[in-house]
């Protein structure tokens, strides 16, 4: 009988995950430090969003030597490849239109809603990966991680809108909530990874 | 609950993976269920009792 007790641990998904991070934020950075408005803002973030290849299929890697890999959670996984070019794409035409065109009326509404369709899309990812996840153990993991995210968001929103009523913090828009629910579940997944479970 | 389920699969030199497979579901929540961090669902608790050709009580066992 093959020894299973020692699950294999491939941390390449962990440090493509890291150099992205890095990426995004040194970019980030780079582009508020030379002053890059607008277009020039967006299009310096394009390669490190390349990083999200490699992070993907490490993480389908891991997952089918950590033996838990689904044909439900790599369709998951392509889906957020999509969702994720076609967001920043989205938001790159979006700030491009409105800083060429100055748009006012129903095309400036357009131009507002584009880069809220791709994270729309994402939500109905999950949806799917829950609907079509056959493996009852994995859906178990992934709702648990999705409430951790919730748990996140609903105590950060509510102690940042607090400190946002009286005026000490500034006011973020509130697109941010699915970022800070989304670096719920990974924190959520790094724990379980930590914890051995 | 505990389990009989290593023992099991033990006896017909299976592998977790090997035991994954014929249920149908991945290693990870074979190995969920055999180190009781997970109890299954009483529909997959009697595919695993289908497979071991045993009742669901002979292989889950009450703390």
């Amino acid at each position: 009988m093959a020894d299973d007790a020692a699950m294999p641990r491939n941390r390449a998904p962990l440090l493509w995950g890291l150099a992205f991070m890095v990426a995004m934020f040194g970019t980030g950075i780079f582009a508020r430090t030379v002053g890059l408005n607008g277009f020039w803002s967006m299009a310096v973030m394009l390669p490190p969003m390349l990083l999200l290849i490699p992070l993907i299929r490490s993480a389908e890697r891991g997952g089918n030597l950590a033996g838990c890999n689904s044909p439900a959670l790599s369709r998951y996984n392509r889906r957020g490849l999509v969702w994720a070019f076609g967001y920043v794409a989205a938001l790159f035409f979006a700030i491009s239109v409105n800083d060429w065109l100055k748009p006012d009326g129903p095309l400036l509404w357009l131009i507002a809603v584009l880069p809220a369709l791709p994270i729309l899309y994402y939500v109905w990812a999950l949806y799917r990966y829950l609907i079509e996840e056959t493996d009852e153990y994995l859906k178990m993991r992934y709702v648990g991680d999705a409430l951790f995210g919730l748990g996140l968001l609903l105590i950060v929103s509510t102690v940042w809108g607090f400190l946002e009523s009286f005026k000490v913090v500034p006011h973020v828009e509130s697109w941010i909530v699915v970022p800070v629910w989304a670096i719920g579940l990974g924190l959520s997944q790094i724990r379980r990874r930590i914890s051995g479970s | 609950m505990r389990n009989r389920l290593k023992i099991l699969r033990a006896e017909r030199d299976w592998s977790q993976g090997d035991l994954a497979e014929r249920l149908e579901v991945s290693r990870q929540s074979v190995n969920a269920i055999e180190t009781g961090k997970y109890d299954p669902s009483l529909p997959l608790a009697f595919r695993i009792a289908d497979l071991f050709g045993l009742p669901i009580e002979e292989i889950f066992l009450r703390d």
